[in-house]
């Protein structure tokens, strides 16, 4: 079967920097595969990499079966994505954005839906700048959805969320789990990974150090997934 | 396709909905057309010859100014970066930027436009010469505001940058300080600014002969668009992180440098002497009242030899000079306006003005067709018109009747009716507008030159 994503050898440098070194991992449908490491371990790069915002040095990407590198606007039409650092226009709605967006995908998803599907529906004619975070932060979801994706990039989604849209957040990626599409969640906070993720990769100096679910983790070294994590990444370092 | 209208749809509605957008898309360029009003309110038609000026100036602006900022802030704030998310290349998210500037440019041109005619200027000679040059001449500097907007990496930096081509551009690039008020080194500058291509087929368009006249400068503006388009595309990020491939910006200054090289090299462009501002008067400038207390003729009936021996013609304008030109007799027209004077030549005889039955005011009206071009320094058109008139009224008026009604033209030139002055529309000459005693001046002038080349104290080879 034909894996949602399969990174294969990915590398990337910027200057003296080796931001990922050989970079591998497959992600099958309906399944959350976690990137767990400290910041600056090489997740951002990797997700940047896998998205085609930046060409790595060395390697392959394949979303759904398709060539990202050669094919990009044909990966992007099967992937949603949130990242960090992205907006939008100070002045455009909620309603605007997902009409707009929704535009570029062949078969996307009603606007009116995902306005109640992420509880946009009463700020849908209000100004994205005059949004709270969590409300912007909703939308950000709301656009990754827009496509109806096969694959879901969350580049740490829960950043900057108070604990009730953290749950939220959560409930929308278990949602999606359940339709069948893959999600690739990058982060550093373990106890999200553990609560969410079937495999998790820990990343440590842009190379992959240790891969498998949460339990094969912690019984590969006899402590909590923090203790694992701790002892993993400073160990490459 | 769809993605891409929608998207432009956006880039106008988020654009309406920001005060200072439209503060500098739509009052600054009419701030600056009242700019130019006022500060030209001496000229004979109100803006005509200005329009190419004004026009290019709120190109420039959207230019150098509206373009990349909204580009800059954006990626500055990663809605580029979020844009790259979506399935589609680059282009799609450029080409709906730029879709959306030139309708907010189009409609800023329209204003301006209309609140010129509210103060009296005719409308263009050649409209749709003038939609195609400022096409152009949006092309070319939009291309340069993408350039720009590759270049820098925050809002800041747009705003320097700028400033740095548009003040140049406009004070000694022949944008909103006229070339012929500038001193040599100046004009020589002016031609590695585009924008002085641009005023040029603008203005061409406006009151001259149209883009026929100015096809250098449309091929100008076309190549200097092309460069900074493929330089633009060249240098494209979605976000500042990345730096961009500075090299490129050789090929945009390159071109810019590369024409006025051309241009200075094999003599395209001439340095204008300061311009000839000289006030036209009155006709006592011209036959001052003689010592004895003779009294002047009650008719044109009347004029006699003595009347016509008292004018000095030495005292009017030079043929040569911007104040009714005369080309000499053997002087051979540009080719290229020989389809104008045809035309002119062919519709004279069938122009109901000019074969008005009262001969002072066939003659007054036949010599508009000569004083109007004057007025809108039609260039060389306006030099040869004089001679195709002076034929008409030799064939129209009999020849002992002629120099006497020019005399009391030249000397009357308040009189009469001045109706026939805006029905030129025949010979492709755009409508004069405004107050009329200016084109009744150049009426009184072309009067007293015919008249001296008839008397013989002007030569008429």
């Amino acid at each position: 079967m034909t894996k949602a994503l399969t990174v294969a050898g990915l590398s990337r440098r910027y200057g003296a920097i080796q931001a990922a070194d050989g970079i591998s991992f497959e992600i099958a449908a309906g399944e959350v595969f976690g990137l767990l490491g400290p910041n600056g371990a090489g997740k951002t790069t990797t997700i940047e990499c896998v998205l085609g915002l930046v060409r790595p040095d060395a390697g392959s990407v394949q979303v759904c079966g398709i060539d990202a590198l050669a094919q990009p606007q044909d990966a992007r039409a099967k992937t949603g994505a949130v990242l960090q650092a992205t907006g939008l226009p100070d002045k455009i709605t909620p309603r605007e954005a997902l009409d707009v967006f929704g535009a570029f995908y062949p078969v996307p998803l009603k606007t009116d839906a995902l306005l109640d599907r992420f509880g946009l529906r009463e700020k849908q004619d209000a100004a994205y700048d005059t949004l709270s975070g969590g409300q912007k932060q909703r939308l950000a979801l709301a656009l990754a959805f827009v496509g109806d994706p096969q694959l879901l990039v969350l580049d740490e989604p829960a950043t900057g969320l108070d604990i009730q849209m953290r749950r939220e957040l959560h409930g929308h990626i278990r949602e999606i789990r359940a339709t069948g599409c893959a999600v690739l969640l990058a982060t550093h906070d373990m106890d999200e990974a553990a609560q969410l993720c079937d495999r998790i990769a820990v990343i440590a100096d842009g190379r992959i150090v240790a891969t498998g679910t949460t339990a094969e983790l912690i019984a590969g070294s006899g402590g909590s997934l923090e203790e694992v994590i701790l002892k993993l990444t400073g160990a490459a370092r | 396709m769809t993605a891409l209208l929608q998207l432009t749809l956006l880039g106008l509605k988020l654009n309406f909905r920001n005060r200072m957008a439209i503060l500098y898309g739509y009052l600054f360029p009419l701030i600056f057309l009242v700019g130019f009003w006022a500060v030209y309110r001496s000229d004979p038609v109100p803006l005509a010859l200005h329009l190419g000026q004004f026009l290019t100036v709120t190109i420039l602006g959207s230019a150098c100014f509206g373009l990349p900022t909204t580009i800059v802030s954006e990626r500055e704030r990663g809605v580029w970066r979020r844009y790259c998310l979506l399935p589609a290349p680059g282009w799609v998210f450029l080409a709906s930027v730029l879709l959306s500037r030139a309708v907010l440019l189009v409609t800023a041109a329209l204003l301006q436009l209309a609140l010129a005619f509210a103060f009296g200027m005719p409308a263009p000679a050649h409209p749709l010469d003038l939609a195609v040059a400022f096409s152009a001449a949006s092309f070319a500097f939009l291309g340069f505001g993408l350039v720009i907007a590759m270049l820098v990496d925050n809002v800041p930096a747009v705003q320097a940058l700028g400033q740095c081509i548009f003040l140049p551009m406009l004070m000694i690039g022949g944008v909103a300080v006229q070339l012929e008020s500038l001193p040599a080194w100046a004009q020589h500058l002016s031609l590695f600014f585009p924008g002085r291509y641009a005023v040029e087929a603008l203005q061409l368009s406006t009151t001259g002969m149209g883009l026929s006249r100015a096809g250098f400068d449309f091929a100008t503006l076309v190549l200097t668009g092309v460069a900074s388009a493929i330089a633009a595309g060249a240098m494209f990020r979605w976000d500042k992180a990345f730096a961009p491939r500075r090299a490129w910006l050789l090929l945009a200054i390159g071109m810019w440098v590369a024409i006025g090289f051309v241009v200075e090299t094999r003599g395209l462009a001439s340095v204008s002497a300061v311009k000839d501002t000289r006030q036209v008067g009155s006709a006592r400038d011209y036959a001052p009242a003689p010592p004895t207390a003779k009294v002047a003729p009650a008719s044109w009936h009347d004029v006699t030899q003595a009347d016509i021996d008292g004018i000095d013609f030495k005292r009017l304008p030079p043929d040569e000079g911007i104040v009714s030109p005369f080309s000499r007799g053997d002087e051979v027209p540009d080719p290229v306006i020989l389809p104008v004077l045809d035309r002119i030549r062919d519709g004279l005889p069938g122009w109901s003005p000019g074969n008005v039955s009262d001969p002072v005011q066939r003659a007054r009206n036949l010599l508009a067709v000569a004083a109007v071009p004057d007025i809108l320094q039609m260039e060389q058109v306006e030099r040869f018109v004089p001679r195709l008139v002076f034929a008409r009224l030799q064939a129209v008026i009999p020849p002992r009747d002629l120099p006497k009604i020019l005399y009391w033209i030249a000397m009357h030139p308040d009189e009469g009716d001045d109706r026939a002055m805006h029905q030129l529309g025949a010979f492709g000459f755009p409508d004069v507008t405004g107050p009329t005693k200016p084109v009744r001046g150049r009426v009184m002038l072309y009067a007293f030159k015919l008249l001296g080349r008839l008397a013989g104290p002007l030569p008429n080879n």
